[in-house]
């Protein structure tokens, strides 16, 4: 097996420093959510918004994304998202269910 | 810093560990082959059933016995599930992608070896677990290919419905695994493992085709999976994703608030990919074949690689073409036309840069390239009728009628498997050493292409009559009675084209032990594959790896001594 | 999963990766792509089905809602402890390597021990797959719940097991034994602790098929994916947590 490569200088301390924003963004959201700071759509949307940038955290640094060269980077993150933003198209169905009052 | 792990090692000994669980991605391409060629005739057999049940309704037949509506309901859905998965799937991705893909690249195997043979045992499990359906009680699921909830989802809608039912999806959940493990196996391995030289726009087109179609799988297999995952917990656990409030024969079942819609959404957003994993590696050889036999470069490859891209990435956003008659919001459905309108530039693309490459050439008509040509007529001939499918208005007479059995069984089913064999006879050597028999081959073409188009065109025409899809016993219907003549027509050909594939195993077989033995380079080819021996080494290239120094359809090149240049000839003339 | 990798210098007689990484980390980030939209299909599911049934009951207590936190943190920290475990690998440190991943499998068991509780809490309640105590229009709120957080705890045991055999190796395999004894016979019959103790078992006989079959000594390339695997689970949680349970607060109580 080949030596592993550790051209790329990281310190401990960041990865203290992203577990720390983690915690604090995770706090963040409960808090939001117990006292019920926004109406249920609001609430999702800035739940969903707390959760992509505590993804981007984990992905960048924890899985080591950051280090990585770009094509990587962005061939995959661009496949995941572009499919996962398909699915919204479910949604309109969803919606209908409901306005139509179909049980 | 890039790391590859290398495969050179001596080949196993022993018949165990050479041929059955295998880690040579060379055997375990000819097992995927082999299983899908027992795949390809069960769902065969299944599908001269359903002829003879639609013109002799109450005929009983040898061995079969009587076949009753639910067990034509029951032949097709097998005949659906086996082709597409096991067949179409399988086949030209999985057994000619193992086989060639590696060698075409110049790797000495594929990237994870181990998980390569667990990919085609896993597959080996669903296949016996599918079949396993038709044997359990109240027999085979009757829901169609498609499974659509709830006749899927609730375990008291019909005779097969019950542990029937779940063996399919059982089956076709262990299929995704199996699938997904073959996908990321492909895509590493072109990433990582191409030789020196073998730059991306270097590959053959085939091994394009291979790399876009695992990245298909990849994506589409997983949602399957959940998909799959959900429907087992709503026929077992009582859970109810898919079921609305339903009464079954005057019984009110217990779900409540599913959605059908959400199994369509789910089960189409793997199954539209699907359609293009299937065609896709046809598409590959028959670029690869056109290019070789009618010795010219393949025109337009860059065209050609982006066409395949942009199918790829079109194919995923137009799910919902099946789904206009569903109930789906109507905005999605003018989007879905739309994107699937546009699918048809990419596949023009691809058509026209075929047949650029056919102009003016001197085109050597042997087999494999009737099948190629084959492909393309197919291609076309299926591809036309898309467009009328794809938009709403036109879809609502025509939805689940013959006209799209015959649209999706030519440009999915029939071209897909013209890529097969095309494939087969022209890899055919170079896998076992000899030649297939030229004439036996002609015989075959000429009958399976005719064949095709007299079963397939006609139901275009039925369809337009309103002849429905999955309807057994319509031989009393007072406005279809017209139609049957047309019907039996069909049935005799599909009797006659079934019959023309003996030829084909008779074929196969015979050449495989009595064939004349063939050149490492039968047919001036330019790609790797041709560099080594026949059949080749354990790790391919006796090794060594090859340096590549040309793009892959080097033909007639001004300059050069012979009409061809080897890819991994350093002294010939550079075109590009 | 690569075999045989026998040490050579061919590295040099190919193209560069077009991602630029070793194979088996490429392999693992893919499988992690497929992944999630497996996972993703099933939150898309869930959230179809909330979208289209309104009155979706919101039960979750205080108490439901901090072990939920506590879980949170358990996998974040159990994320920092690989990550340390990654890098204490490539410095060649074996014995940190081991201590750091054993630090991680247990924030894991911690993980996978108050979720278990959480669900025979929830299951005493009267939650099954078909019904819920909460909403008798809603069924869906069981199965949903049941199905996500079922397929990410089954992950989480998964990735424990894969990080036990890269740390521990053949050594693994009594320990794994010895909890899968303890679970199934420590535990009521009615307890969910119970019924899943079979998938250590399940996971055991498949850690020694694979560590029997082909055995090796797993390097940092190993520790590495193993990581990206763990992280994987945890980013999946990221995206549970709060669409299982923080969107179905209950204020009042």
């Amino acid at each position: 097996m080949h030596t592993v490569d550790t051209h790329h200088d990281e310190g401990k301390g960041q990865y203290f420093w992203v577990w720390g924003a983690l915690l604090v963004l995770t706090a963040a959201e409960v808090g939001l959510a117990y006292n019920q700071v926004f109406q249920p759509v609001q609430m999702l949307e800035a739940l969903m918004i707390l959760s992509v940038i505590k993804s981007a955290l984990i992905i960048g640094w924890f899985m080591h994304l950051k280090y990585e060269i770009a094509a990587m980077k962005w061939v995959m993150m661009t496949a995941v998202t572009i499919c996962l933003c398909l699915m919204c198209v479910f949604f309109a169905d969803a919606f209908r269910i409901v306005h139509l009052g179909v049980k | 810093m890039v790391a590859q792990d290398a495969h050179a090692h001596a080949g196993p000994q022993g018949f165990i560990r050479k041929y059955v669980f295998s880690l040579d991605h060379k055997v375990i391409g000819l097992q995927y082959y082999f299983l899908a060629l027992a795949a390809v005739f069960v769902g065969m057999f299944l599908s001269l059933l359903m002829r003879i049940h639609m013109i002799w309704p109450t005929a009983i037949l040898p061995l079969v016995g009587e076949i009753r509506p639910e067990t034509y309901l029951q032949l097709l859905t097998m005949h659906g599930t086996i082709m597409v998965f096991f067949v179409l799937t399988t086949a030209p991705q999985s057994g000619f992608g193992n086989y060639f893909l590696p060698i075409q690249i110049g790797a000495p195997d594929m990237a994870f070896p181990v998980l390569n043979m667990l990919s085609f045992w896993t597959t080996f499990v669903a296949f016996v677990v599918m079949l396993a359906a038709f044997f359990a009680v109240g027999g085979a699921p009757l829901h169609g290919w498609t499974g659509y909830a709830p006749l899927s989802a609730l375990t008291n809608s019909g005779p097969g419905e019950q542990l029937g039912a779940d063996l399919w999806i059982t089956s076709i959940a262990i299929f995704c695994i199996a699938s997904l493990m073959g996908a990321l196996n492909f895509i590493t391995t072109v990433l990582d493992l191409r030789a020196k030289g073998m730059t991306m726009m270097r590959m053959p087109l085939t091994c394009w085709a291979w790399l876009i179609t695992a990245i298909l799988g990849l994506l589409a297999f997983g949602v399957l999976l959940s998909a799959g995952i959900l429907l087992l917990l709503d026929r077992n656990l009582g859970t109810s994703f898919y079921v609305p409030l339903v009464v079954v024969n005057g019984q009110v079942m217990g779900h409540k608030g599913g959605s059908p819609l959400l199994w369509q959404h789910l089960f189409w957003f793997f199954g539209h990919p699907e359609v293009y994993i299937a065609i896709l590696p046809g598409m590959g050889v028959a670029s690869q074949l056109l290019s070789t036999f009618a010795r010219k470069p393949i025109f337009g490859y860059k065209a050609m690689v982006y066409a395949i891209m942009a199918i790829g990435i079109l194919g995923f956003v137009v799910w919902g073409h099946h789904m206009f008659m569903s109930g789906m919001s109507p905005y999605s459905a003018f989007a879905f036309s739309i994107m699937t309108m546009a699918i048809g530039v990419p596949s023009a693309i691809k058509t026209f840069n075929w047949l650029g490459t056919l102009y003016k050439a001197k085109i050597r008509f042997q087999t494999p390239m009737l099948y190629a040509i084959g492909f393309v007529s197919l291609f076309v001939s299926g591809g036309l009728s898309g467009p009328f499918l794809a938009q709403p208005v036109l879809d609502i007479p025509l939805h689940d009628t013959a006209f799209v059995v015959g649209h999706f069984h030519l440009i999915m089913g029939v071209a897909a498997i013209f890529g097969m064999f095309a494939g087969t006879y022209y890899w055919f050597p170079k896998m076992f050493g000899r030649m297939m028999n030229e004439s036996l081959g002609r015989i075959h073409f000429v009958f399976t292409l005719i064949g095709t188009y007299c079963i397939f065109m006609p139901m275009h025409y039925l369809g337009m009559a309103g002849q429905p899809r999955r309807y057994s016993q319509f031989t009393e219907v007072a406005y279809l009675q017209h139609l049957m003549p047309l019907n039996r027509f069909i049935t005799y050909a599909a009797f006659v084209t079934i019959a023309a594939q003996v030829i084909f195993v008779i074929n196969l077989f015979w050449s495989m032990f009595k064939g004349p033995k063939a050149s490492d380079n039968p047919w001036e080819s330019t790609t790797l594959e041709w560099t080594t021996a026949t059949p080749p080494p354990h790790d391919n290239f006796a090794g060594h790896t090859p340096v590549v120094y040309h793009g892959p359809y080097e033909y007639s090149v001004p300059g050069a001594a012979k009409d061809y240049v080897m890819q991994t000839d350093p002294a010939g003339v550079t075109a590009h | 999963m690569s075999d045989m990798a026998v040490p050579h210098g061919m590295a040099g007689e190919f193209e560069p990766s077009l991602f630029g990484a070793y194979s088996k980390k490429i392999g693992m980030w893919l499988f992690l792509l497929s992944d999630t939209l497996t996972f993703g299909a099933l939150l898309f599911a869930y959230s179809y089905g909330r979208i289209s049934n309104p009155d979706w009951p919101t039960p979750f207590h205080k108490e439901s809602i901090i072990n939920a936190t506590i879980m949170t943190g358990c996998l974040l920290s159990s994320s920092l402890t690989m990550v340390l475990g990654v890098l204490a690998a490539r410095r060649g440190d074996r014995s940190w390597t081991r201590n750091w991943i054993l630090f991680t499998m247990f924030f894991g068991v911690a993980f996978i021990v108050l979720h278990g509780m959480e669900w025979t809490k929830l299951i005493a309640e009267g939650m099954t797959p078909s019904k819920n105590p909460w909403s008798s229009t809603v069924q869906q709120f069981g199965g949903t719940f049941f199905t996500l957080t079922g397929m990410h705890m089954m992950h989480v045991t998964i990735g424990v097991i894969y990080l036990g055999v890269v740390a521990l190796r053949k050594k693994f395999l009594p320990i794994l034994l010895i909890c899968w004894l303890a679970a199934w016979l420590g535990t009521p019959a009615d307890s969910v602790f119970h019924v899943g103790a079979h998938v250590i078992l399940i996971g055991a006989i498949v850690a020694a098929m694979i560590m029997f079959l082909k055995p090796k000594d797993y390097d940092a390339h190993d520790v590495e994916i193993a990581g990206l695997y763990w992280h994987f689970v945890d980013l999946v949680w990221m995206f549970i947590f709060p669409l299982v349970y923080l969107m179905s607060t209950r204020i009042t109580g």
